[in-house]
């Protein structure tokens, strides 16, 4: 294991129950929201996992979270594998795996301070002597994130700060720990857009100044585009491409990656573009298809994918790798 | 992002838009008839603690009673005449008073006690506990109430102390679905989550999150169950269940029945237990209705509420604020199908300043083109299409300003002839088509319906369906499907297919792919994009996405704070910007194709309508701004062709252009 | 296939409250003090046949149940003995004969005295909620559509003052000044001793006799479903599937009639079945003022003459219709909802 590895992710499984029988309790039918995933996360790095909805980027969260029992496969993190600790052993891992919910409406208690908020996880875990310490650690915390003066804002509730203002605090509430991986679950989506690039400014510095490594989950290629230095594509519980971001969205390999980067709109009138659309809609996580999930789709699936499920392989540069079984023939590089 | 709704919301009723911060102190001070609840309660409560002092006689008392004394109508002496037992109703009146209070609040104790430990279990555990304690709960919800009570009390000694208790574990069930649906939905709040990411005990979780959000719905809830344990007590007393020593307001009507009461003709014993009931749970119904309300806040004004009145005839120049129709020259032969010149939308209530929503905006759609309409939340994008459209709440409307559909002024239409208009030459699709549909109706049905609005004689309805459906590429056997069968971009594509269904001129879309995947979304902006090309329609697309505007829209309208920041052809506003804002908008939005350019946010956050600066409405945010810009609204100014900027420094030449290079897109 | 399993669901759920509520009827006739069940049979009212040939029947000197001779107080018993033999199997097996017993009071057999009892109830609280349905809806409906306006506050007002009214208590206010001003009867189901000279004039001295109970309920109940109809019609008149109608320049009416209706009879009829215990509260209320012969005045009069197998009886048939009046409604619901139905 290289030492800059920090997470170390290895054929992930969450699968659900889908339908319960009426008297017997059991189980038809699964819904595979993570199959098998396998990622690495590096020291300091902003790695952002790019999927359409359903493709169980933030159940994946979750589990690594530890919000989720998962059903199979191991997660590395400080050299032991933390799938299936027990719960105090989990709760010293939790100061250094953090959160960041999407929602900034929904994602402060409104009942509570900005202060009580951003101190609880002290409280939590009895870090800070009294009530002063904590509030000195909220500020430094809060001040952190951009929000100042930050003594101004310890008394504030929620519902009077503005989204991106709410996002920071949300941020910071994650920050206060000292946690040394970020997971941030489409944490811009649902604000302004001329706010958004603050925040990822703002995660982007915290992870340069404090060495913070983020794995970042969103549906926008472009954004992942600007922050990201690696990339990671997941389609229906499964990484199919991942790499350093300039080499994925020059070279892609899998064809649901070279699919997306040809529809995502780009603000520039003069570079209409012919997008490849792909036909239908992504299926269920229940009916995922035999060999390789994404073949039904796929503009140039051949006989073989019908059957073979494709392991994630390197492919060209370094540390490029695609789950497709066409990788060892290239695709052609991209317009 | 707020909806339009919330927007208004806040401005007409007030304060925060947070529902959740301080509802009780909220409501007490704005809700009359949770004020009028209190006062109701309130007084029978001090008319019950100061029975004694108020009370004209003693209710124990042993009375030397002659037959006159019987039923005695009122009089000086007995305001409210005597009973049976020649004892004054008046002191009964008051006594009993105790009784269904006490009985009241204790039983609705109990109810909520046990409603509410088991709601909280069930909702917070979940699993095995909750599927046993739910079932139990609907078991015991089905058993009629007053039945249950009358076996129970009825085998049991008759005594207030039973009574009590037999309400209390009677009239639990509701309590506990409340709290468990509750408990249930804060769990999964993303602050709960993020307590339990932390590794917050359960314990630490249900005192400071869960409790504080579902406390006041308890409270609420307790005051109705307190209304219906005194309806309870009531009955036993009056079927004579109860501890006959003691005076209720039950008891006494229940000597008037037994006792021929309403043979002697004694109304005065009939009516006044009654109303002193009545005034009870009257009291707690209106307090707990009037809390429920402000917990649960519907929009005060629904799409159907009364229709304003039709806005005034001919355009009318806004507060000192000049105007300049666009004379420019034409962007195509086409023919010009919208022309909107200086509108003005505002929303005005009662006892409130109009709201100035959007101001002066102008544009021209012509046949086939598609016009982008760009904005964050709060600029009025939505509002402007609403309005044109006239499909706005209560109290919004055009105020001032032409608004013209192929030559016909819609500002000055009547409502009959508008509602024509609608569908047939503008039609809509809305943000999310699962909500925007009928759930309980077939699509093939709603499909329908639109024709037959506009052609009551049309036939061959079906066919045109399919034809219809099978333009946005769903198939024929659809029609005779509900919305929840078909997929989310399906949903958009049939909202499309719906909109076309009259051949309409203009098609106003709002934010149509907002709420769907990349990929549906370029399905659905491929649909679109070729219908529109296919028939000669103008779309006028609203969004927010700029990615969106670039790949098909001819034109683009930017909006900020109510007002048109910039106007132009898309290649001139994505290449040659004018407006501050554009420019910082463009900067500050990612680009696939350029993914080392620098992201640079805005700083602060775009303004609410009810809190527009005053000059300039970017000023505050701009880097650009000067101290003119912060006092004096800038006027529009036209530049070459149809490019328009409402900007102070474009008007000097000296600004935009040359302080900061021009955003060069390769 | 799935509407079929949630109509098994929902049939099994019925069934199992069902049996619920004949353990719970059994239990509490012998948990609570006295033991009216083996006290009652020496009440003095019935022959000495009478008391022998109940206790054969109910089996009343057997144990109560494999394990315990009596309940209260506890008295554990013998774990071997035959658990067929016990009171509980020989109550289950004679409620499945359709045996409930006999009562005290009259000295006949619960089941007779019930059947005649069931209809009349029915015609009570059939009309009633009938009434109260369609005026309950419809002023509900027209209160949220002019929602804030004087229509509204009023059908609020008024609805919450009308259901704070103890049932009773009005019955006997409309029962006094309705007898002495409007000559109304003042209680019963038909005129006593009275002859009629065909059986149109007999129905009429019904109905008669129904108007005043019936404007009781209709008034008590309306205000329930004013009050429902009101809340839901606003949840449905904000719906944006509502504004897509305007959009299509539907009418008012128009909407009204195919979209908001329609959609909010929806959960209207969930909320009646719900309410079913309040409806019966009511309808026993009215019965005992207005002296109408039907469940409800069984279940008075059976508690104030201590006619413990009546009372028994008449408890269960009631709990036993309003589940299985929640099933229908349930059912009901399936069919009209598309999104369960094809779900």
């Amino acid at each position: 294991m290289s030492p800059s590895v920090v997470l170390r992710i290895r054929d992930l499984r969450k699968h659900y129950p889908a339908r319960r029988s009426l008297w017997s309790g059991q189980q038809h039918g699964q819904v595979r929201a993570v199959d098998g995933v396998s990622l690495d996360l590096l020291y300091a790095e902003l790695l952002a996992l790019v999927g359409e909805s359903g493709c169980g980027k933030s159940t994946l969260l979750l589990t690594l979270m530890g919000l989720e029992r998962p059903t199979a496969g191991r997660v590395v993190f400080e050299e032991q594998d933390i799938v299936g600790l027990s719960e105090t052993r989990m709760n010293a891992i939790r100061r250094r795996i953090q959160m960041v919910f999407q929602d900034p409406y929904e994602s402060l208690n409104p009942t509570m301070t900005v202060g009580d908020i951003v101190a609880e996880p002290l409280a939590v875990h009895g870090l800070a002597p009294d009530k002063r310490a904590r509030g000195a650690q909220a500020c430094r915390a809060l001040e952190d994130v951009g929000l100042m003066p930050a003594g101004a804002f310890l008394h504030r509730r929620p519902h009077e700060l503005s989204g991106g203002q709410r996002q920071r605090v949300a941020v910071a509430v994650a920050l206060v720990l000292g946690p040394d991986v970020l997971l941030a679950d489409e944490p811009v989506s649902m604000l302004d857009v001329s706010v958004r690039a603050g925040i990822l400014n703002l995660l982007d510095s915290l992870r340069r100044t404090r060495g913070i490594s983020v794995l970042f989950v969103t549906h926008d290629l472009s954004t992942a585009a600007h922050i990201a230095d690696r990339v990671a594509v997941m389609y229906l519980g499964r990484i199919v491409e991942v790499g350093f971001t300039p080499e994925v969205l020059r070279a892609p390999v899998h064809p649901y990656t070279r699919a997306l980067i040809s529809v995502v709109p780009v603000p520039n009138p003069r570079q209409r573009r012919q997008p490849a659309l792909l036909p239908g809609e992504p299926p269920d996580p229940i009916d995922v298809p035999v060999g390789c999930r994404f073949h039904p789709r796929c503009p140039v699936a051949l006989d073989r994918c019908r059957r073979v499920d494709p392991p994630l392989v390197k492919v060209g540069g370094r540390h490029h790798l695609a789950a497709c079984l066409r990788a060892e023939a290239p695709l052609g590089k991209y317009p | 992002m707020p909806r339009l709704n919330d927007v208004t919301d806040t401005f007409l009723w007030g304060g925060a838009t947070d529902r959740d911060a301080d509802p009780i102190r909220r409501a007490l001070r704005h809700n009359r008839m949770a004020l009028f609840g209190a006062a109701l309660l309130t007084s029978a409560v001090a008319a019950a603690a100061l029975a004694q002092w108020i009370a004209p006689y003693d209710p124990g008392a042993t009375l030397q009673v002659t037959v006159e004394d019987v039923y005695a109508p009122p009089s000086a002496a007995h305001w409210l005449g005597t009973d049976d037992a020649g004892r004054d109703v008046l002191t009964n009146l008051i006594y009993g008073a105790r009784v269904s209070l006490t009985v009241g609040f204790f039983a609705s104790f109990i109810s909520v006690f046990i409603g509410g430990a088991i709601g909280t279990v069930a909702g917070f555990f979940g699993g095995r506990a909750e599927r046993v304690l739910m079932r139990f709960t609907d078991v015991v919800l089905v058993i009629p109430d007053l039945p249950l009570a009358i076996v129970l009390v009825a085998l049991t000694r008759p005594g207030l102390i039973n009574v009590i208790v037999v309400i209390g574990i009677v009239g639990w069930t509701g309590t506990a679905r409340l709290v468990r649906s509750q408990t249930l939905s804060v769990k999964q709040r993303k602050f709960v989550l993020r307590a339990r990411a932390v590794g917050a005990s359960n314990l630490r979780i249900l005192v400071r999150h869960i409790f504080p959000l579902v406390l006041p719905l308890i409270a609420v809830n307790t005051v109705l169950v307190m209304s219906l344990a005194i309806l309870n007590e009531s009955t036993l007393s009056f079927l004579g269940l109860s501890d006959p020593s003691r005076t209720s307001w039950g008891q006494m009507l229940n000597s008037a029945f037994t006792r021929g009461a309403m043979s002697a003709g004694a109304w005065w014993a009939l009516v006044p237990p009654g109303a002193g009931i009545v005034w009870v749970v009257l009291g707690c119904s209106l307090l707990g209705y009037g809390l429920e309300r402000v917990l649960n806040p519907r929009v005060a004004s629904h799409h159907l509420s009364s229709a304003h009145p039709t806005s005034p005839k001919s355009a009318k120049t806004k507060r000192g604020h000049p105007h300049q129709t666009s004379p420019g020259t034409e962007f195509s032969e086409a023919p010009v199908v919208l022309d909107v010149r200086g509108a003005s939308v505002d929303f005005t209530a009662s006892g409130c300043p109009p709201l100035h929503a959007v101001e002066d905006v102008s544009f021209r759609l012509h046949c086939g083109e598609m016009l982008g309409v760009v904005g964050e939340s709060g600029c009025g994008k939505t509002t402007l299409m609403l309005s044109l459209l006239r499909l706005l709440p209560t109290g919004g409307r055009i105020v001032s300003g032409e608004v013209r559909l192929s030559g016909r002024n819609l500002v000055a239409m009547g409502e009959k002839e508008m509602a024509d208009l609608r569908w047939k030459e503008m039609a809509v699709v809305f943000q999310s088509a699962m909500s925007a549909l009928n759930p309980i109706r077939t699509v093939g049905d709603q499909i329908a319906e639109a024709i037959l609005r506009h052609e009551p004689r049309a036939k061959k309805i079906d066919g045109r369906v399919r034809e219809l459906l099978d333009m946005v590429g769903i198939g024929p056997g659809r029609q005779h499907q509900y919305p929840h069968q078909y997929s989310g971009g399906m949903r958009q594509r049939a909202m499309i297919a719906m909109a076309l269904a009259c051949r309409p001129t203009v098609l106003f879309a709002d934010e149509p792919t907002t709420a769907l995947d990349v990929m549906v979304q370029a399905q659905i902006l491929d649909v679109l994009d070729r219908l529109r090309r296919d028939l000669g329609l103008a779309v006028l697309l609203v969004t927010h996405d700029l990615g969106v505007v670039a790949e098909i829209c001819d034109s683009v309208l930017v909006m900020y704070g109510g007002v048109v920041a910039e106007y132009a052809d898309v290649d001139a506003l994505f290449n040659r910007p004018r407006h501050p804002y554009t420019r910082e908008l463009l900067r500050a939005f990612p680009d696939l194709s350029r993914p080392k350019a620098e992201l640079v946010a805005i700083p602060g956050s775009p303004p609410s309508p009810n809190a527009l600066p005053p000059g300039c409405r970017f000023a505050p945010r701009c880097p650009d701004a000067s101290s003119r810009c912060h006092a004096e609204q800038p006027t529009l100014h036209i530049l070459d062709g149809r490019h328009q900027v409402r900007c102070h420094l474009v008007e000097s030449n000296s600004g935009v252009g040359s302080a900061h290079e021009p955003f060069r897109r390769t | 296939m799935t509407h079929c399993r949630f109509l098994l669901g929902k049939a099994g759920g019925a069934l199992f409250t069902v049996g619920f509520v004949l353990v719970l009827n059994f239990f509490l006739f012998r948990i609570l003090p006295g033991d009216p069940a083996r006290a009652g049979v020496r009440d003095p009212r019935l022959t000495q046949e009478s008391q022998v040939a109940i206790q054969a029947r109910f089996g009343l000197d057997k144990p109560v149940i494999n394990g315990i001779e009596r309940v209260n107080p506890l008295r554990l018993g013998s774990f071997t003995v035959n658990p067929l033999d016990t009171q509980f199997f020989i109550y289950l097996r004679n409620l499945l004969q359709g045996d409930l017993g006999i009562s005290y009071h009259r000295n006949r057999p619960v089941t007779e005295l019930l059947k005649e009892r069931l209809g009349n109830t029915v015609l009570l609280v059939g009309s009633g909620q009938i009434l109260a349905l369609l005026i309950g809806i419809a002023l509900g409906a027209v209160a949220a559509w002019k929602s804030r306006t004087a229509i509204d506050y009023g059908a609020l007002v008024g609805s919450l003052v009308a259901w704070s009214m103890p049932t009773f208590w009005l019955g006997m206010v409309l029962l006094f000044w309705g007898s002495r001003w409007l000559g109304l009867p003042i209680g019963g189901m038909i005129t006593p001793g009275a002859t009629f000279a065909n059986p149109w004039d007999a129905r009429m001295d019904v109905v008669l006799h129904m108007v005043l109970p019936v404007l009781t309920q209709t008034i008590v109940y309306v205000a329930e479903y004013v009050l429902i109809m009101r809340t839901t019609m606003l949840d449905v008149l904000s719906e944006d599937y509502i504004l897509t109608a305007k959009a299509k320049g539907l009418s008012t009416f128009q909407i009204l009639k195919d979209h908001a209706l329609k959609n909010a009879a929806l959960p209207i009829v969930t909320i009646v079945a719900l309410n079913l215990g309040f409806t019966v509260a009511g309808a026993i209320q009215v019965e005992i003022v207005y002296s109408w012969p039907g469940l409800g005045q069984a279940i008075y009069e059976s508690v104030v003459r201590r006619d413990y197998p009546m009372l028994q009886g008449a408890f269960l048939l009631l709990a036993v219709s309003v589940v299985f009046t929640n099933l229908l409604a349930d059912l009901l619901y399936s069919y009209l909802d598309p999104r369960v139905r094809t779900a």
